[in-house]
């Protein structure tokens, strides 16, 4: 019987499992392992040892396109993710007005492809024709940036979309974590006097704590792995302003240097790791001072 | 339970002005790309004045130039075809695994569910190469199967469906098995209408996965015959198609606001799912 739905069990698992297989599981290990051969998709890969990854440090493109994702990372999800969280919490008061309608268009950019989000924002961007630049214009900036194409502001631009597209996402998630707080905390501190800012500190912030790791560990990974938005919007230049690890390893992948761009993988595998190591010890510790405390 | 206290008029009318200017910036963006559709060119090379927001006659033109110019309608279908496939059936193979994972019981579950969750933890460009080579080897290059196949299963998939099914109570299972029913149709009949809300979640998920995908398409199609909607936009954003910005606008317009009516009707579907995802731990 029991030997009979184990058969049953297989039988259900073999084309998923088979599929995740196939076309995730084995491709990276084998490309975790490329990176350490030097292989042009053409002849044998040759072994090659670390000598992709000492390259690396000394390669021109590598450094800039690792600093800028790091920038990405750490400019762009934190503001997110508490902008997220400030806009449920103004629309789940209950004097806010028109949730349905706010909670629809912060969540609008969402859905929509990141390409096509970069080419609208290209165009708002533009400096002589652009919205942005007009809007500028009009409240007394009379030289205003051409955002996408000098180098200081660039990559600022595309963090600045990328905060505006995901704060939506943030918003829904802290939503659903919101409605599951206890309100009798709130009328407890309201009743000892605590003021809306000491409220929103000490009682609100803790109470979604696990949903922030969530979305902060999400979030970075997601961050790490940026290429979208920076393809489409700058990406089609060949400067470093706005290189960023997914786009070298795109281009080195069209060059045929197949090794060494594996070899970046591996670095964007084992940063992205860390980063999620680091953040899981945090939350945990986080929480456990809390029960300490408590 | 009485009502909590509101906070003093001004803090609430300051709080609406920004949160509303916040979402009316959510829409500025499609706005000003539908108002350029219907611009001339010079019209739109012009820096803008209050007189010239809005163009000074419409011209529908620049839709019909749009189509001419690139294959809208292939890309379309390409975009269609691949997310409908992916979605029907990678929403039925992620529900088999996830029920046999929340109420099967046979050797090896664990190793299998970890290395389940352990694909959703890798990043593509690990091993987009491999999997590149994989689909070439097996006759996918530059055809819909490569922009379908590697999707048919995935882990947060097969994750999300093992939750859903975890609240299937086990009394029912149970109840069908001593009747004799076969363990398919004890899927399909006991646990697949009980389910059925995720299933609508996840199957929103990937069909908006998979139309959105960027990464991957542009790495397995070379020509435009595979071409798919984001392809299709990141090569009009390179001026491939047309240099004058209110023709890339209307192509634009053409590619982007059907997606935004669909959304307006699944939306409750979706964001039911995309909350639900973010509260598991």
């Amino acid at each position: 019987m029991t030997g009979q739905r184990s058969i049953t069990a297989y039988a259900f698992l073999l084309f998923p499992l088979g599929i995740l297989l196939v076309f995730t599981l084995v491709p990276t290990v084998i490309g975790l392992w490329l990176g350490f051969f030097a292989w042009d998709g053409g002849t044998d890969p040759t072994w090659v040892g670390t000598k992709n990854f000492t390259d690396l440090a000394d390669d021109a493109k590598f450094g800039p396109a690792l600093r800028n994702t790091l920038v990405y990372v750490a400019a762009s999800v934190p503001p997110t993710v508490l902008i997220g969280f400030l806009l449920a919490v103004a629309a789940q008061a209950e004097w806010f007005r028109g949730r349905v309608i706010v909670r629809t268009l912060f969540f609008l950019p969402t859905i929509l492809s990141i390409v096509a989000i970069g080419y609208v924002w290209r165009w708002l961007l533009e400096p002589d024709a652009g919205l942005l630049n007009w809007g500028l214009r009009l409240v007394g900036f009379a030289n205003p940036p051409d955002w996408l194409n000098d180098q200081a502001w660039a990559l600022p631009s595309i963090i600045a979309v990328s905060v505006w597209r995901g704060v939506g996402f943030c918003m829904v998630i802290y939503l659903a974590s919101l409605a599951t707080i206890n309100r009798s905390l709130f009328e407890a501190a309201e009743m000892d006097g605590a003021t809306p800012a000491q409220v929103l500190r000490h009682i609100t912030w803790p109470q979604v704590a696990p949903t922030t790791a969530f979305l902060l560990i999400t979030g970075v990974i997601g961050a790490l792995q940026v290429f979208d938005i920076v393809f489409v919007m700058t990406g089609q230049a060949e400067g470093d302003a706005t290189s960023v690890l997914n786009l070298y390893i795109y281009r080195l992948f069209t060059y045929g240097q197949l090794g060494y761009a594996a070899a970046v993988g591996v670095v964007i595998f084992a940063i992205t790791l860390l980063a999620t190591a680091v953040q899981l010890l945090w939350a945990g510790r986080d929480r456990s001072s809390r029960r300490a405390a408590a | 339970m009485s009502a909590l206290r509101a906070p003093p008029l001004l803090l609430r009318a300051l709080v609406h002005l920004i949160v509303y200017f916040g979402a009316a910036t959510m829409l500025v963006p499609l706005a000003w790309m539908v108002l350029t559709a219907l611009k001339s060119e010079s019209e739109a090379a012009l820096a803008p004045t209050w007189s010239t927001l809005l163009p000074s006659s419409p011209r529908w033109g620049n839709f019909l130039e749009a189509v001419r110019a690139a294959d809208l309608d292939r890309f379309y279908l390409n975009s269609t075809i691949a997310a409908v496939v992916t979605t029907v059936l990678a929403v039925s193979h992620n529900a088999l695994a996830g029920y046999a994972f929340a109420k099967l019981r046979f050797a090896g579950k664990r190793v299998l569910f970890g290395l389940t969750l352990a694909t959703m933890m890798v990043p593509i460009q690990v091993y987009f190469i491999i999997t590149y080579i994989v689909c070439a080897r097996l006759g996918f290059s530059d055809n819909i199967q490569a922009l379908v196949v590697p999707f048919l299963a995935s882990g947060f998939g097969v994750f999300y469906m093992r939750q859903a099914m975890e609240a299937v109570p086990d009394s029912l299972i149970e109840a069908a098995r001593i009747d004799g029913m076969r363990e398919f149709d004890t899927f399909w009949y006991v646990a697949r209408p009980i389910v059925w809300p995720a299933l609508v979640s996840l199957g929103v998920f990937t069909f908006v996965f998979s139309w959105n995908n960027f990464f991957w398409p542009l790495i397995v199609v070379d020509s435009e015959r595979s071409k798919t909607l984001p392809l299709a936009i990141a090569d009009l954003s390179a001026g491939q198609y047309v240099d004058s910005w209110p023709v890339q606008m209307a192509a634009g317009t053409i590619l982007i606001v059907p997606l935004i009516v669909v959304f307006l009707f699944v939306q409750r579907a979706f964001v039911r799912g995309v909350a639900g995802s973010g509260l598991k731990e």
